[in-house]
């Protein structure tokens, strides 16, 4: 399987170790990762409140060069996801967005052709790939590990955008992928909520309690790690972490994993090869658990 | 067909208390709600049968005191939103069956606001929240004598989103940054904000966009989608947010730091193609604002230490004219 | 209770729709102190439910006259002449206000005020917001409640008026939240408290509206007048009883029987499907009869309409219809039939919203003036309570200047005293007593049998019989919650009486009224007989002896009676 492959801004700057675990599970699933190296950084849904018709226009560039590339385009961070099939799914339905868009994009010498599907690397898993031509790529089982699942927004709502209501079984897939890799989902009620990250900067003390309410729920309930499919969420929950603590006065030491570094792990690369030696918030201990080291 | 209804019953000191087993208490950022006894009824109700038929044959024929706020039982009044299965609902467009999970339904008063009774929550926040924005007409001058303001269709159908709003706090009950900021005015009181200060009608729409601006008020807005999710009239309260942002920064509100993370986001994907996230933060709190500053250098030095600090020269990507050119074109206010 | 808890107020308004809302601002407007009592929160209140529109003769070519005629007829020459003329006169201004109070009435493409066309209406008359009017009206009313910054004693259930000396001098209410009872001492009191649909079952109506507001001015002598006149609207969800909005067959739904014929063409050949709801009400009544129904319904049509017009125009029904019934209106039509929605009957007033109690005012669905005489056309309510909440706050406002000696403390602490054993009485009943929740469906049921759409003397007689057994049962019936706060089946205990006297009040006027007209049908009288009949049916209660009823003429002023044909 061939997919365009968007890797969003942050799995570039602030996350490489998601750029670089993204990487070997796509590999190891033989799935083949066409990149949109000219693809401009989606908004994060910063942009597009204040300017609609510009990313409507830069996100359809997006789309168009998909489009051109004549496969879906995949995803690894909640937030592009989110953004990107809000943008997508307006381009489709509303013909004036779409001209209006199309109009500005003449120039660049693309036109979007509104035949681009979005789909984050974890519905491709479970959706096209599929868990049975997975599980035999698993040569080592995370047996023991409580895993708790943290969505993050923007992989969630609105359903309509996301094809949630066609398909609500898409907010199960992380669950899905733990118990795959052999590991514990471990139930919380924090697992759909925000992680604080778009208030970040304008209100940080909220935002990182937030984040740390969530990892604290789920810590309590037994978890030894978290997994995000969103590197936005990582960032907050992972690198602010430290400050959420001291902000909420609690000793949180959670680590935090993004998606493909749990897959890797269970595929069998090493933790060095997926820098999970590289995260602000030590996985030492969860790695331990299931005899790996980093 | 038989149901499995299972209610969090709660009774202030001095009133009788409900039997059973005590739940457990509820967690951050819900510490301050009580906590709750569970108890299991069994209601025999068609299949297409809504939780609010549940709750009432409970309250009328197994248990007169449980005590339910509800009345028109359509989705109209906006009385009966709880916790369904840990998510704000209003119980009378819930279907038992939709809601099973596990065999079993549970309903309970939201941990997020006050309680009073049972199923029956303090909405005094919620009330308050609104009154704060003002939620009237501030009539613009003159007052058309004896008839109509002239208004375009289009003014009235753009305010018919928030006006289908019936109150219910199902968005106030699930919303993330009210749960750790009792202040945050909260997804029905902006989408109100946004009705009055989209009113071309209205005479005070300066005065509004300044007040909302300020703490606790749109840019303290988590941007969850978590209202939009749960509100049953299709509100849209975090559009309504939005499109009160947009109104601020246009009419000048730009002293804040949800202006300055707009404005540096754009200026980095303009002049990169990219987001720079090394520039994003100290730009976003103002590189004069020396306290925020230095609070967010332990993040920065635990990041530099994890070897995740983007690099000091953000790359473009290639052919960035073509990004540069479209925000020329479009850019409005990032050009 | 420790300390006797009286609160002074120049007026008090019990209920906060519509109608209470109006009478307040205005009271508040005219220098009055007022304070709101109403047993939920103001935007609970039943007139959010009023979906379709308000009427006003604005539009160029129509006239208050015309809209007067229409509201006339539609009454069946029941409505007192003066009063519509008064209400239809005045509807534009109480529009227009609307509007500058912010409400967002759909426009035409010149920006002005658009119409709808309704029932009985021979001219499109029928302003509104979309498919949820009295939702908007109701968000509008309490913005500028809440702008005049008046009090509101909200979740408190008014259990008694209290009566100094033939006066109306305030309210006992109960504050459900901490459980106490207090005393709200007032110079007038303004009864608006909406209507009585619970009495039936099933009904459109909201479960509050219990005729708490009818019930508590009967009990304090004020007569109740038009009570059998009980609307039945023709177009109400299968099974649960919502309302579907006559604004669907304003915008053109058709409705069918089993055949797929569009039989309102028989019934009523020129105003078909918007002819007046009694008409409709037992056309549907009929088809169900002979056998032409489906599921003891008809059917409601609105494919032909498109998604356009269903979706902006009348999106709530479609989304009830989706989720009550799991039916999308765009492809099937949606089973109805008639259910009860409405009293034209209530306290009698004039058209000053005065009853002949000093001190006692009512207005809205709970008074009856009377303009809907034996039948109300569609978007009359929502203008009803605004008309007439206006002129109660106004004239009670103006009333209360005149009020120089009112009721001592002591009298008030009595008078608290003994509404508390009462109250406790209620509460100490043995548990093992009858069950609210079974009486009160065992009313609704009979009602809906024998005094509803066609009635007959016998049936009539029976339903009085079982009311008094009825009222008989609910002396045993039994609260079983002890709680202070909240006590939900104290309240529901309280509202059984009030409904039982509603009933009661209703069944007797229809055996009382031995002819046919607007809603009431009687199929032992069908005919409409003006020469014996052209009056209202007033009944006063009277302690220790049968509640008695009088005769009001109808006040006509241009319109005489004629045959009522759609």
């Amino acid at each position: 399987m061939r997919v365009a492959f968007w890797p969003g801004c942050v799995s570039k700057g602030a996350c490489p170790e998601l750029y670089v675990s993204t990487q070997k599970v796509a590999e190891a699933l033989g799935l083949e990762l066409l990149e949109l190296y000219e693809a401009p950084c989606c908004g994060a849904g910063v942009l597009s409140e204040q300017n609609t018709a510009l990313m409507d226009s830069l996100n359809g560039l997006t789309l168009a060069m998909a489009e051109r590339v004549g496969a879906d385009l995949m995803t690894i961070c909640s937030t592009c996801q989110g953004v990107l099939s809000n943008h997508n799914y307006h381009l489709k339905n509303d013909p004036l967005r779409l001209s209006a868009a199309n109009k500005v994009l003449a120039d660049s010498g693309y036109e979007y052709k509104g035949t681009t599907t979005v789909k984050h690397l974890l519905w491709i898993l479970v959706e096209d790939i599929g868990l049975d031509k997975i599980r035999p790529l698993i040569k080592h089982k995370l047996t023991g590990l409580k895993i708790a699942p943290f969505y993050g927004c923007y992989i969630l709502r609105p359903e309509e955008y996301l094809g949630l209501k066609e398909r609500p079984e898409r907010s199960t897939y992380l669950e899905q992928l733990i118990e795959l890799v052999g590991g514990e989902a471990v139930e919380y009620h924090g697992k759909t909520k925000c992680c604080g990250f778009p208030m970040v900067t304008m209100n940080r003390d909220k935002a990182l309690a937030m984040g740390g309410n969530h990892i604290l729920e789920a810590k309590e309930k037994g978890a030894d790690l978290l997994v995000t499919p969103c590197p936005l969420c990582h960032l907050n929950l992972d690198a602010q972490q430290p400050d959420a603590g001291r902000v909420l006065k609690r000793t949180i030491d959670t680590p935090i994993f993004h998606l493909p570094q749990l897959l890797g792990l269970a595929f069998g690369y090493s933790a060095e090869e997926l820098r999970l030696n590289h995260h602000v918030v030590s996985t030492t201990r969860a790695l331990e658990k299931v005899e790996l080291k980093v | 067909m038989q149901w499995t209804v299972v209610v969090g019953r709660y009774s202030p000191p001095g009133d009788p208390q409900p039997k059973g087993e005590m739940g457990p208490a509820f967690r951050e950022p819900y510490q301050n709600a009580p906590r709750k006894t569970y108890q299991t009824f069994k209601v025999d109700l068609p299949d297409h049968a809504m939780v609010l038929d549940a709750l009432i044959h409970i309250r009328e024929y197994e248990d007169e005191s449980l005590a339910v706020r509800c009345a028109c039982r359509s989705a109209i009044c906006g009385s009966c939103a709880m916790w369904v299965n840990g998510h704000a609902r209003l119980v009378c467009t819930s279907k038992l069956r939709e809601h099973t999970k596990d065999g079993k339904v549970v309903v309970e008063a939201p941990p997020s606001m006050p309680i009073v009774k049972d199923l029956v929550c303090d909405m005094t926040p919620f009330w308050r929240k609104n009154m704060s924005v003002k939620p009237w007409l501030q009539n613009k001058q003159p007052v058309p004598q004896g008839e109509e303001y002239r208004v375009p269709n289009a003014a009235m159908e753009n305010l018919i989103q928030e006006v289908s709003c019936i109150s219910c706090g199902a968005c106030l009950m699930d919303c993330e940054s009210f749960a750790v900021n009792q202040n945050f005015l909260g997804p029905a009181a902006l989408a109100k904000a946004y009705r009055y200060t989209a009113d071309p009608r209205d005479a005070d729409t300066d005065v509004r966009l300044r007040e909302y601006s300020e703490s606790n008020g749109v840019w303290d807005c988590t941007h969850c989608y978590e209202c939009v999710q749960v509100c049953p009239k299709g509100v849209a309260p975090l559009d309504q947010i939005l499109k009160l942002r947009k109104l601020a920064v246009d009419a000048g509100f730009t002293d804040n730091a949800g202006t300055r993370h707009a404005d540096a986001f754009a200026e980095s994907v303009r002049d990169s193609g990219r987001l720079n996230e090394l520039t994003l933060s100290p730009k976003s709190l103002g590189l004069f604002n020396i306290p925020a500053q230095l609070q967010t250098l332990p993040a920065a030095f635990n990041l530099l230490r994890a070897g995740k600090l983007p690099p000091l020269i953000h790359p473009k990507i290639p052919n960035v004219e073509r990004i540069k050119n479209i925000f020329k074109k479009i850019g409005e206010r990032f050009k | 209770m420790e300390s006797a808890v009286i609160i002074d107020h120049d007026v008090v308004v019990i209920g906060a729709g519509l109608a209470g809302m109006r009478a307040a601002l205005e009271a508040a407007r005219n220098g009055a102190q007022v304070a709101v009592v109403s047993k939920v929160h103001p935007v609970r209140s039943h007139s959010g439910a009023a979906q379709g529109g308000i009427n006003a003769a604005i539009a160029a070519g129509d006239s208050w006259e015309t809209h007067a005629f229409d509201t006339i007829k539609g009454s069946d020459y029941l409505a007192d002449q003066d009063a519509v003329e008064i209400m239809c006169r005045e509807a534009p201004g109480d529009i227009i206000e609307l509007e500058h109070m912010g409400v967002i009435f759909y426009r035409n493409e010149d920006g002005k005020l658009g119409t709808r066309a309704f029932g009985g209406a021979s001219k499109a008359r029928t302003y509104f917001v979309g498919d949820i009017t009295g939702q908007a009206l109701l968000y509008a009313l309490y913005d500028q409640l809440l702008k005049a910054g008046c009090k509101v004693y909200e979740e408190w259930f008014v259990t008694s008026l209290w009566m100094v000396d033939g006066a109306c001098r305030g309210a006992v209410a109960l504050d459900m939240i901490k459980g106490d009872l207090a005393l709200l001492r007032a110079k007038a009191v303004i009864v608006a408290s909406g209507g009585m649909g619970r009495v039936y079952e099933p009904s459109t109506n909201a479960l509050i509206c219990t005729g708490d507001g009818i019930a508590l001015a009967y009990r304090a002598g004020a007569p109740v007048m038009d009570m059998e006149m009980v609307q039945y609207h023709p177009t109400t969800l299968k099974g649960s009883g919502f309302l579907m909005t006559e604004a669907a067959r304003g915008e053109g739904a058709y409705l069918l029987n089993n055949k797929g014929e569009r039989f309102m063409l028989t019934y009523a050949p020129t105003m078909k499907e918007l002819a007046s709801r009694d008409v409709v009400s037992r056309a549907e009544t009929q088809e169900i009869a002979a056998g032409r129904g489906v599921d003891l319904c008809v059917l409601l049509d609105l494919r032909h309409l498109g998604a356009d017009v269903v979706l902006k125009k009348l999106p709530q029904i479609h989304e009830m219809a989706l989720d009550f019934l799991n039916i999308d209106m765009l492809k099937d039509p949606v089973p109805v039939r008639p259910g009860m929605h409405y009293i034209m009957g209530g306290v009698k007033t004039d058209a000053g919203a005065r009853t002949p109690v000093p001190g006692l005012y009512a207005a809205g669905e709970c008074a009856c003036v009377s303009v809907h005489g034996g039948n109300r056309l569609g978007a009359n309510s929502l203008l009803d309570t605004l008309v007439f909440g206006r002129h109660g706050g106004r004239n009670a406002a103006a009333d209360v200047k005149k009020v120089t000696a009112m009721p001592s403390d002591s009298a008030g602490e009595q008078l608290l005293a003994a509404e508390q054993r009462r109250v406790q009485s209620l509460c100490d009943r043995p548990v093992t007593g009858e069950s609210h929740a079974k009486l009160r469906l065992q009313l609704g049921t009979l009602m809906d049998e024998k005094v509803g759409v066609y009635r007959d003397e016998a049936g009539l007689r029976d339903a009085l019989a079982q009311i008094n057994d009825l009222q008989k049962r609910f002396e045993t019936v039994a609260v079983r919650d002890r709680s202070r706060v909240f006590n939900q089946a104290l309240t529901f205990a309280l509202e059984l009486g009030f409904m039982l006297d509603c009933a009661e009040a209703t069944v007797i006027s229809a055996i009382d009224r031995t002819e046919s007209r607007g809603a009431h049908y009687r199929t032992d009288y069908p005919q409409r007989n003006d020469a014996q009949w052209l009056k209202h049916i007033e009944v006063t209660r009277r302690d220790g002896a049968a509640s008695a009823i009088s005769y009001l003429p109808v006040t006509i002023t241009k319109w005489q009676p004629q045959e009522r044909k759609y």
